[in-house]
């Protein structure tokens, strides 16, 4: 294989290239309700060209080898234009040459698993929410992504690494008359299919909660001190602060550059966030990203300062900060942009008990039902939450959004949990979908979060 | 394709197949400048058979294995996704307007130096960023059954998406346009975008409350997106549709008309046929805001023993692989009949109210109840008819099924936008929360 994509980029005379050529398997059985949707396992595969030439950079992605040479051309072509068209060449930042191979060590092989298990698995799963009256409906899929990386680039790198993503996972939908009710559940990650197993809790735990959202009260819209759960303070840390981190996120902005700059002081003490790609079993897990960079964990927020930035090789040389490995596609259709990897608010010490008697009054919010940021504004909702009251939880609240501004709620986390939980599905839809995206947190004290009601 | 659908046919009941060919370049401007230039050339295919009244699906990019790829969509068989519906036989169907030959000979010099051109028009006018996104290409579709249909389209585009943002965020305002070729930015547009911008440079906190608020064409789709799920025929038949048993009743303002149109081939991506090959039609989804009809595929219809609407589509929410989706239930070429009141009317109408220019977190809330709860990014403050400034954390939130009962005004021009072709919409008695 490395010698055909060697032969492919030899023929360039741009100052640099890659491509990545990837096979893509994937298994899908889904169900809606009690019928099953869809079975099968599908082989696609294609290529992505990335070309550097006079500073400018371009991508070509295509299906047919036979394209190759015309894709080369074209992305030759674009890069060429670009540089005619720019102020400030595009650099890549050095990075070792590196000749690896790299499968990841797995718990139980989906493929050594047969098909007819799987879907006795997500059978069973989906089942379980479908026993009971007040569950209307469930839309339950497994999903096994399995892709197979080969990356050379003219500087002389080849690696190949696999990556291999399964997980369990939908949507649990209750209805009482007209009001519908809809609860995320799943199970997954990146080490195998053994995670999979003996999960009936996670659905059952799940199908109650989807029940009493049926009777739980409407929130009333307004700004309250509140406590997140581990996967709430997740999806903050991912969407809120993250992207933000993201060099290419803010790399053409010169308003949002020059809040993010290193030394700032933009959260509390007690906050401190990283990422780290290279945590073995977590959802995010790899070594090499798509430009053939080692992961490196980085440390972005330390004690409330902003110390460090995710970055591709691009960014990290227009920036003049050190490589982290974070430049990630979502497969052979994309050139890779900058993703987190497995991003989280590192514990504290306070128990859950120590956070709820420093609420007092408030809310307790729990499981993240999809976010969405840009720049210093975000927005994410909840599944549920429960009112507190002298430090006691009490009733269950619905309809849960809030919103907020990244550096005003950096600095009104108060206070850190230590009891540190990373998430088992991701979905990040930075343009492209990044199916590991992986984000966690401990359980957090937040003050004045804004609550959009209904 | 013939050879495929030849060794399929000896091994099933029916026989689906459909191939897409894509070819795009992208162009993108931040801060004024070129950023980047990237392009694709895809295909692939799709293949559905039908046997013993159950479903077989696969897909790959490169038909170079053709017995491999029908074994792959008999392996699925097993299963037993069960598929009691026919494909259908479609053939005489409208001719439309879709594909300008020039797209393919379009350079991306020719766009680059268009994108040139806004920035110099804006640049010395505004004092907010500007960012660009410009591209062009072609899909070649085509769909073939074993009942004899053979069904192909060609469509090109060209598309531009101007926006001014503001300080610290990608909070900006935009506008887009889509062409079936070349086409320079009007002046109009690039006004708009201009003067809205300019007008509500200062960042303003007004209080929060029920009050008068204005979707933008960029933002309807938050509204729309619930309408989607309630209509589509998918809701009806797992029963989380909350308008189920509404047809013919009056569930929005009597202002409000909606309606699904394949066939309008002004923009690009006119369609006479879905990807399953049923007839594509004019299909009103609400008229004078009685509910009038639930759109279905084929296995839909099916399940609910009515006739498919030409409804179903390969498409998922979150973009997806064409090839590598089955068809469902989808309302792609939606729009909301326009009213009689330029944008500016409207506004200048409006004594205190915010205006929903972008939306963050159109995804989250309980989509099937038809609740929304939106950050504003931005929203835009007015007073006594004027915009006085933009306005952030903060949200906009309320059920469709209350807020659309109370529309003041409907804006008279259609623009392409996320998830359809609106105009500007005004409720009333909507709930903002601020800081």
């Amino acid at each position: 294989m490395f010698k055909k994509l060697r032969s492919i980029i030899s023929k360039t005379d741009a100052d640099y290239a890659d491509i990545r050529y990837e096979i893509k398997r994937e298994t899908k059985i889904s169900f809606n309700g009690k019928e099953l949707g869809q079975i099968g396992s599908n082989t696609t595969d294609g290529y992505v060209i990335r070309v550097l030439k006079n500073g400018g950079i371009s991508s070509v992605a295509f299906t047919k080898e036979t394209d190759a040479e015309k894709a080369l051309e074209s992305a030759s072509q674009n890069a060429h234009l670009i540089s005619k068209n720019i102020e400030k060449a595009v650099e890549f930042a050095k990075t070792k040459v590196i000749k690896d191979t790299f499968l990841p060590k797995l718990k139980e092989d989906p493929r050594k698993v047969s098909i007819d298990e799987k879907l006795e698995l997500t059978r069973k799963y989906n089942g379980i929410p479908l026993k009971h009256e007040g569950i209307s409906t469930t839309a339950i899929q497994y999903l096994e992504v399995i892709r197979e990386k080969y990356f050379a680039s003219t500087e002389g790198s080849e690696i190949r690494e696999d990556l291999i993503t399964t997980r369990i996972n939908g949507l649990i939908t209750s209805k009482d008359g007209n009001l519908i009710q809809n609860v995320r559940a799943g199970v997954g990650g990146s080490n195998g299919f053994a995670i999979l197993r003996n999960k009936e809790g996670e659905f059952e735990k799940k199908t109650g909660i989807a029940l009493d959202l049926l009777k739980a009260t409407p929130v009333k819209a307004g700004t309250y001190n509140v406590i997140l759960n581990p996967s709430m303070a997740g999806v903050f840390t991912h969407e809120a602060f993250g992207h933000f981190s993201e060099a290419d996120l803010i790399e053409d902005s010169p308003t949002m550059r020059e809040k993010m700059q290193l030394g700032a002081k933009l959260g509390n003490n007690v906050l401190n966030i990283i990422d780290d790609p290279t945590m073995p079993d977590q959802l995010g897990f790899y070594r090499y990203d798509d430009e053939g960079v080692r992961a490196r964990p980085t440390q972005l927020l330390k004690e409330g300062v902003l110390v460090g930035r995710l970055h591709s090789r691009r960014t990290a040389a227009a920036f003049g900060e050190p490589l982290s490995g974070h430049c990630i596609a979502e497969d052979y259709r994309y050139a890779p942009i900058i993703r987190m990897g497995n991003i989280f608010i590192q514990p504290g010490t306070k128990t859950f008990d120590d956070l709820l008697v420093e609420l007092g009054d408030g809310l307790y919010i729990l499981d993240a039902k999809g976010g969405q940021t840009s720049g210093e504004n975000f927005t994410f909702g909840a599944q549920y939450a429960y009112l507190v009251k002298d430090g006691k939880l009490g009733e269950m609240i619905r309809d849960i959004n809030i919103t907020g501004n990244l550096y005003k709620t950096l600095q009104n986390i108060t206070a850190v949990g230590d009891d540190l939980v990373l998430c088992q599905i991701g979905g990040c839809g930075k343009g492209q979908l990044n199916i590991r995206s992986c984000n966690g947190a401990p359980h957090i004290l937040v003050k004045n979060i804004i609550i959009g009601g209904v | 394709m013939e050879r495929l659908m030849q060794i399929a046919r000896k091994v099933s009941d029916k026989v689906e197949i459909y191939s897409l060919d894509e070819t795009s370049n992208s162009v993108s401007f931040e801060n004024a400048k070129l950023k980047d230039i990237d392009s694709k050339f895809q295909s692939g295919f799709s293949l559905r058979i039908i046997k013993d009244g159950k479903v077989g699906f696969a897909f790959t990019k490169n038909l170079i294995d053709r017995e491999e790829f029908v074994e792959n969509a008999l392996s699925s068989l097993k299963g037993g996704v069960e598929a009691e519906f026919d494909l259908p036989l479609t053939g005489n169907l409208p001719k439309l307007d879709t594909y300008d030959p020039s797209i393919g000979s379009l350079e991306n010099n020719t766009i680059v130096d268009e994108c040139n051109r806004i920035c110099d028009i804006l640049a010395p006018r505004t004092e907010g960023q500007i960012n660009l996104y410009a591209g062009c290409g072609i899909n070649r579709l085509r769909l073939m059954n074993s009942n004899g249909t053979d069904l192909s389209t060609d469509y090109s585009y060209y598309y531009t998406y101007t926006a001014i943002m503001y300080p610290g965020s990608y909070a900006s305002i935009s506008r887009e346009g889509i062409y079936k070729k070349f086409k320079k930015t009007p002046d109009a547009c690039l006004k708009y975008v201009l003067d809205t911008y300019n007008g509500s440079a200062k960042e303003v906190s007004p209080r929060g409350g029920k009050m008068k608020v204005l979707f933008l064409p960029e933002t309807i789709y938050v509204l729309m997106w619930r309408l989607w799920h309630a209509t589509s025929g998918k809701s009806i038949y797992q029963k989380e549709s909350p308008i189920s048993g509404k047809l013919g009743k009056q569930i929005f303002d009597s202002k409000l008309t909606i309606y699904n149109d394949p066939l309008n081939d002004r923009w690009p991506g006119a369609r006479s046929f879905d990807d399953e090959g049923t007839p594509c039609q004019y299909f009103p989804i609400v008229e004078n805001g009685v509910l009038k009809n639930f759109y279905y595929d084929l296995h839909y219809a099916n399940k609910l023993n009515t006739k498919p609407t030409g409804h179903g589509f390969k498409s998922s929410g979150w973009g997806g692989d064409t090839i590598t989706l089955k068809p469902n239930p989808h309302l792609n070429h939606l729009f909301i009949k326009p009213g009689d009141k330029s944008l500016s009317e409207i506004i200048r109408s409006l004594d205190r109210g915010i205006i929903v220019a972008g939306a963050l977190g159109a995804h989250s809330g309980n989509i099937p109840n038809g609740d929304f709860s939106i950050g504003l990014c931005p929203g835009l403050y007015v007073e006594n008819g004027e915009i006085v400034g933009y306005v952030k954390d903060a949200m906009v939130a309320g059920n469709i099924y209350e807020v659309m009962k109370n529309v003041v005004a409907i804006e008279d021009t259609l623009y392409p936008a996320s998830m359809g072709t609106y105009p500007a919409v005004l409720f009333d008695d909507v709930s903002v929360a601020t800081k």
